[in-house]
């Protein structure tokens, strides 16, 4: 197809005029276009007040702001709380999701005893849950934390399973026919092999923490980028919005980056893995 | 008179249904509403949390009339963001995964705005749209526009090569392949998207109409917790899910439909 990001070379089916290098050219010169006129846009739809545009905030305001904010010690200790709320939620979501999740694709019985309340609570959004959240941890950082470990929880359980499932059959014929006993073949054929989907669901997992962590600070709490987002909103400071919007953009695709290349050093037999973020299986 | 035909289908799906499978399936449920009774029961820290019983009873006390308005709310604006995102969603994921002119210039920017999270958008459109319906039915369609797009477009780049080159060669132009060839066979992927989109579009609701309290179920959600009503708190999580896992349904139920051939192989 036109672009497929794993064979490249499919791409010229189409294009028989573009040779290599000049698609290299025009492909650079694009996508700075692309990047550049999504600014100038916004600077041109706020200096001539189109519609309500004038409200918003101007590029040249936000990077003003965005400066001045980083170099205070506020943004530091806002980033470094909420980082900290996201990443102990997401990782006692890791704890608790990849080993119910290889019981629940390897064991039939475990399967069929946990799996259906579980499906039964998946639709239920991780917002929902802040009202009980603030009635049981009235300490704000766990709130925080449930809600990401929530939200996180469902996408690592399922593509844990579906990992299980897309084990090849014949590595556990293989195992059995060298003599291995259960717990062996848990360790090692279940669990290397469902790694690949476990570092999918992981970083989407630390995706989906990073939206549940901005809602539930938005709603409760004294510290952390979302109520600073909202707090601006408030404060009628709206140049510091976009700059919140930004910082959790770039800290939330960090920190999935993160987990993804952690994930992938677990998994020396990966050359790439090219697949990106939102994949299959989500809430 | 069944045939003897007959007679062993029947006895299959008398097997398939009365199991031991099916009966731990059941003990599951149960299992979840025991463990949840033993909490609220013996775990002090807990006492609060109302149990399977309580959030039964609260079943009874439910005005059907005030609960559906809210429910029909939730779901009309749900249906409205859906709708926008996939209308325009949808177009440009194809665009993105179809002409290569189109992704060089529309892929990045779509890159670089996916990371914020979607509940950052709340002040923004708080202050951009005076009438608040506007600014749930923005959220709404923000949620679910990213999932749409990106979705279609990883749905149309990895549509197996061979296919529109079998099409080629029988003397097909781009436009025709591109409905009668490249849509169906990136249809699978893309009703993952709608799937992953109708979750987010959910959420985003319930935060939108928990934050702007105007009607819905978010609402009815946050204000029996201010009052403390708990056990409807639960019950509206409960709605809340069925909701959402509904519309899913219904997704899957029209994806089945548009891919009567996934069965065939």
């Amino acid at each position: 197809m036109q672009v497929n990001f794993q064979h490249d070379k499919s791409g010229f089916v189409f294009d028989r005029k573009t040779g290599v290098a000049r698609d290299f050219h025009i492909k650079t010169i694009l996508n700075l276009l692309s990047i550049v006129s999504l600014f100038v846009i916004w600077e041109l739809l706020v200096h001539f007040r189109v519609y309500r545009f004038a409200l918003l905030p101007s590029p040249a305001e936000v990077l003003n702001w965005g400066v001045e904010w980083v170099k205070s010690p506020d943004f530091w200790m806002d980033a470094s709380l909420t980082t900290l709320r996201v990443f102990g939620g997401v990782t006692v979501a890791c704890i608790i999701a990849i080993p119910v999740g290889l019981m629940i694709g390897w064991n039939k019985v475990f399967s069929d005893l946990t799996f259906p309340m579980l499906e039964i609570l998946r639709p239920i959004p991780g917002i929902a849950y802040i009202p009980i959240a603030i009635l049981f941890f009235p300490w704000e950082e766990a709130s925080i934390a449930f809600i990401c470990f929530v939200g996180a929880f469902f996408p690592i359980l399922l593509n844990t399973i579906a990992g299980v499932g897309s084990i090849d059959r014949d590595f556990f014929r293989a195992a059995r026919c060298l003599g291995s006993k259960p717990g062996q073949v848990f360790w090692h054929v279940v669990m290397p092999g469902a790694l690949p989907s476990i570092a999918t669901g992981a970083a989407l997992g630390m995706g989906i923490g990073w939206m549940a962590s901005v809602a539930g600070e938005m709603i409760s709490g004294k510290w952390g980028l979302g109520y600073r987002i909202w707090e601006a909103y408030t404060l009628i400071r709206y140049p510091l919005i976009v700059d919140g919007m930004i910082a959790i953009g770039i800290l939330g695709l960090g920190s999935s980056m993160l987990i993804r290349c952690l994930m992938m050093r677990m998994m020396p037999w990966r050359k790439a893995i090219t697949e990106s973020l939102d994949t299959t299986i989500t809430t | 008179m069944a045939s003897s035909l007959q007679h062993t289908a029947f006895r299959d799906i008398q097997k398939r249904i009365i199991s031991w499978a099916t009966f731990r399936r059941i003990m599951s449920v149960l299992l979840f509403l025991l463990v949840w009774t033993i909490i609220v029961k013996f775990i002090g820290y807990f006492h609060q949390l109302p149990g399977p019983q309580a959030v039964f009873m609260a079943l009874f006390k439910l005005k059907p009339g005030a609960l559906f308005t809210e429910i029909l709310r939730s779901f009309l604006r749900v249906m409205a963001g859906f709708l926008l995102g996939l209308l325009i969603g949808f177009p440009i994921g194809v665009a993105i995964g179809y002409s290569r002119i189109a992704n060089y210039l529309l892929f990045p920017a779509v890159e670089l705005i996916r990371p914020i999270p979607p509940i950052a958008w709340i002040p923004l459109s708080v202050l951009f749209f005076i009438n608040i319906e506007s600014q749930i039915v923005f959220l709404t369609f923000y949620g679910a526009f990213f999932p749409i797009v990106y979705n279609t477009m990883r749905g149309i780049s990895e549509v197996d090569i061979r296919l529109p080159r079998a099409a080629m060669s029988f003397g097909m132009t781009r436009t025709k392949m591109l409905w009668r060839v490249v849509l169906p066979a990136a249809m699978p992927q893309i009703f993952t998207g709608l799937k992953v989109a109708m979750g987010i579009t959910w959420l985003m609701v319930v935060a939108a109409e928990m934050i702007a309290s105007k009607g819905g179920l978010g609402y009815w959600v946050w204000y029996h917790n201010t009052v403390m009503e708990y056990p409807m708190v639960i019950l509206g999580m409960g709605i809340i899910g069925l909701c959402g896992a509904l519309c899913s349904l219904g997704i899957d139920l029209v994806g089945n439909h548009c891919m009567k051939w996934r069965g065939l192989f």
